[in-house]
């Protein structure tokens, strides 16, 4: 027997919850409202945990972020994989640097600079860009790679303008008008850098957005997954990969100019391959190629497992070797085998992640499809009932 | 004035001469079919014609406008270079090579206005179907830069309307309910259809399809040429390869047949199915 007015629970409490949503969404439409905690969370964060060395550590991991952001334009979205990232990072560091300290005595504001950078590492991303234009995979990265090994030298070997192996030291630092009882100075003080980052990131974070869901976007996309078809269907393949070229290098100047002023000094031995090209792509691979939330966790996890874990892990496991008091775990010396074995363990731990989750900590859609869905088959099956 | 004229069109790869001399006009509004046995270099003409390949000689004009070779290609790409392509070419002509050999970028001859598809389906197949047709336009849109960085009102605008146009496209092939779905999760069928949606939006004036009706059954095969005949009722040229005799008989107006590269019959469907050579090249000679 079927009661007419009998309704299935589930739908009452869809409905409330549609209710609900609507009523959110005076504050954050719903959906968004986890990232309007979040957002909130991050700007109380300096105020909430008074530790300076905790604000320093966010503000550090804010330029890996934004570089590895970058990173996704050019190998997430227009699928070229860039092993010389470093070099785009190196161009917009020592931009900065040389136009704003006393390397020539030219003090350019910071604030032009952050723009003016950007658009000087997007030069040479056309630049670089462009004699590799004609290659695909395997040999696109080959030549990456040689840009990536190549700046770094350029800049070590340029003494007269770079200060060579010694660097550039005594970058100066951005100022602001006195506002709040504060005298605008940067300093050596995180708060107003972390706050800086915070800025850069969120509107990084908004024009990539935006990137990806226009026409250039669209394009890259097309080109990542069929570059004849794309060229048939009327995409530019050449002016579009420059751009994602340029539009990739533009957030690493961002990022170099503020990695810059933070640390006083550049020197050629920060911008090596293994010190940042590898760590960034690790970080975009990671993290899920392609999508912006999983590049973004995969930074931050990696920027920790390099600069705390790795770095506190013989220090745990020397407490717990005394904690446990057994004698001859104490002779073995464990923790000097690990501090000693850094690389191995962080490639141990890569390697694991990967295993677990090859498709990245948050996939992009198509690459889930690619990994989890499988055949074409059973995806259609489940258009008959749609 | 034909649409698209090839004169003395040649490929050669290496040794092999895949097209010999070809010379073919289609008509504005007609529906124009190019049959041959495998390896006739069918594909290898629409290739050339599509800029994917550069011929080895001949000229190639659509529309009224050379596409290959392009003799103001310096002057019109990178004005620079004028003088030395005007120098390169004196010399070439010195030693009879021939004018520079210069042709139009494929994305540059899509947006003269040829679409095409491909004989194996080239979909971005991770991409979904509105997005795939929303790339068919991508020629058609006048966003820069900084409309795509900075999310202008003009950008926005654009979006909608090239939304709301994929939209009518994808209802046009009778996909309308599958526009969220990836390209790739499609069933055959719809992704040659998600396909020519794709072409179109290019806003063609001429269509290149390449073996449209390729794995398809007879209802399928009906269905497409409905969809040809409803092409070609909007105004667009229809160029189609094809190896099914009952689909090319009934849809086309003219024929063309290619053997070995060579143009070997042209003319009406009933006049080319009666020709000797024709059916020579097909069944082979008789003993």
């Amino acid at each position: 027997m079927k009661r007419p007015n009998a309704r299935p629970p589930s739908r009452i409490i869809d409905r409330i919850r549609a209710f609900e949503l609507r009523g959110l969404g005076a504050i954050g439409r719903g959906r968004n409202f986890p990232y309007l905690l979040l957002g909130i969370g991050l700007i109380l964060f300096p105020i909430l945990d008074p530790d300076s060395s905790h604000v320093n550590v966010a503000a550090d991991a804010g330029h890996w972020i934004l570089l590895a952001l970058g990173l996704n334009i050019v190998v997430g979205y227009a699928g070229l994989l860039d092993l010389g990232y470093a070099a785009f990072f190196a161009i917009g560091s020592y931009a900065f640097a040389i136009l704003a300290s006393g390397q020539f005595n030219i003090h350019i504001s910071f604030w032009v600079l952050l723009i003016a950078s950007a658009f000087i590492a997007a030069l040479f991303g056309v630049l670089l860009g462009a004699p590799t234009l004609r290659l695909r995979g395997d040999y696109l990265a080959i030549v990456t790679l040689g840009f990536g090994e190549i700046v770094p030298r350029v800049f070590r070997n340029a003494s007269p303008i770079t200060g060579g192996v010694n660097g550039i030291i005594g970058v100066d630092q951005p100022h602001l008008p006195p506002i709040l009882g504060w005298n605008g100075n940067f300093g050596f003080n995180p708060v107003p850098y972390y706050y800086l980052i915070l800025i850069i990131l969120g509107v990084s974070i908004w024009l990539i957005n935006n990137l990806r869901n226009s026409r250039l976007g669209r394009a890259w996309m097309a080109i990542r997954e069929d570059e004849v078809a794309a060229a048939a269907t009327g995409i530019n393949t050449v002016t579009t990969k420059l751009l994602a070229f340029a539009l990739g290098a533009s957030f690493s100047g961002f990022a170099g100019t503020y990695y810059a002023s933070k640390l006083f000094v550049v020197v050629p031995e920060s911008f090596s391959f293994q010190a940042v090209s590898v760590v960034v792509l690790v970080m975009v691979v990671l993290g899920g190629m392609g999508n912006m939330r999983g590049v973004i966790v995969g930074a931050i996890l990696i920027y920790f497992i390099q600069t705390y874990l790795l770095i506190q892990l013989p220090g745990w496991i020397d407490s717990a070797i005394s904690a446990l008091n057994i004698g001859f775990l104490t002779k073995l010396d464990i923790s000097g085998y690990v501090q000693r074995s850094n690389y191995l363990i962080f490639g141990i731990i890569l390697a694991g992640i990967m295993l677990l989750r090859p498709q990245g900590l948050i996939p992009s859609a198509q690459r889930k499809v690619e990994l989890e869905l499988g055949t074409s088959e059973e995806a259609v099956a489940d258009l008959g009932s749609a | 004035m034909p649409l698209l004229e090839v004169k003395g069109l040649t490929k050669r790869f290496g040794g092999l001469v895949a097209v010999n001399n070809v010379d073919l006009s289609v008509e504005q509004g007609e529906i124009f079919a190019m049959i041959g046995p495998n390896g006739a270099g069918k594909t290898t003409l629409f290739n050339l014609v599509a800029g994917l390949y550069k011929p080895s000689s001949g000229q190639i004009f659509f529309n009224g406008r050379s596409v290959y070779p392009v003799r103001d290609f310096w002057s019109t790409y990178m004005p620079p270079l004028a003088a030395y392509y005007t120098v390169a070419d004196a010399i070439r002509r010195g030693l009879g090579l021939g004018p520079m050999p210069l042709g139009l970028k494929t994305h540059a001859v899509t947006t003269l206005g040829v679409a095409r598809t491909f004989q194996n389906i080239r979909l971005f197949s991770y991409m979904t179907a509105l997005e795939n047709v929303m790339v068919g336009e991508h020629a058609r849109m006048h966003a820069q830069v900084w409309d795509a960085l900075l999310r202008t009102p003009f950008a926005r605008r654009e979006e909608r309307q090239v939304r709301e146009r994929a939209r009518e496209l994808l209802r046009f092939v009778g996909l309308e309910r599958y526009g969220e779905q990836y390209a790739r999760n499609l069933p055959y069928g719809f992704q040659r259809r998600l396909e020519i949606a794709r072409a179109l939006a290019t806003e063609p004036k001429l269509l290149m399809l390449d073996e449209p009706a390729a794995g398809f059954n007879p209802q399928e095969k009906a269905e497409l040429m409905q969809l040809i005949k409803e092409i070609r009722s909007q105004g667009i040229t229809v160029f189609l390869i094809e190896h099914d005799m009952k689909v090319v008989m009934e849809v086309s107006e003219r024929i063309v047949v290619l053997d070995y590269g060579e143009k070997i019959a042209e003319g009406p469907p009933q006049k080319v199915r009666s020709d000797p050579r024709v059916i020579e090249a097909y069944l082979g000679k008789s003993a």
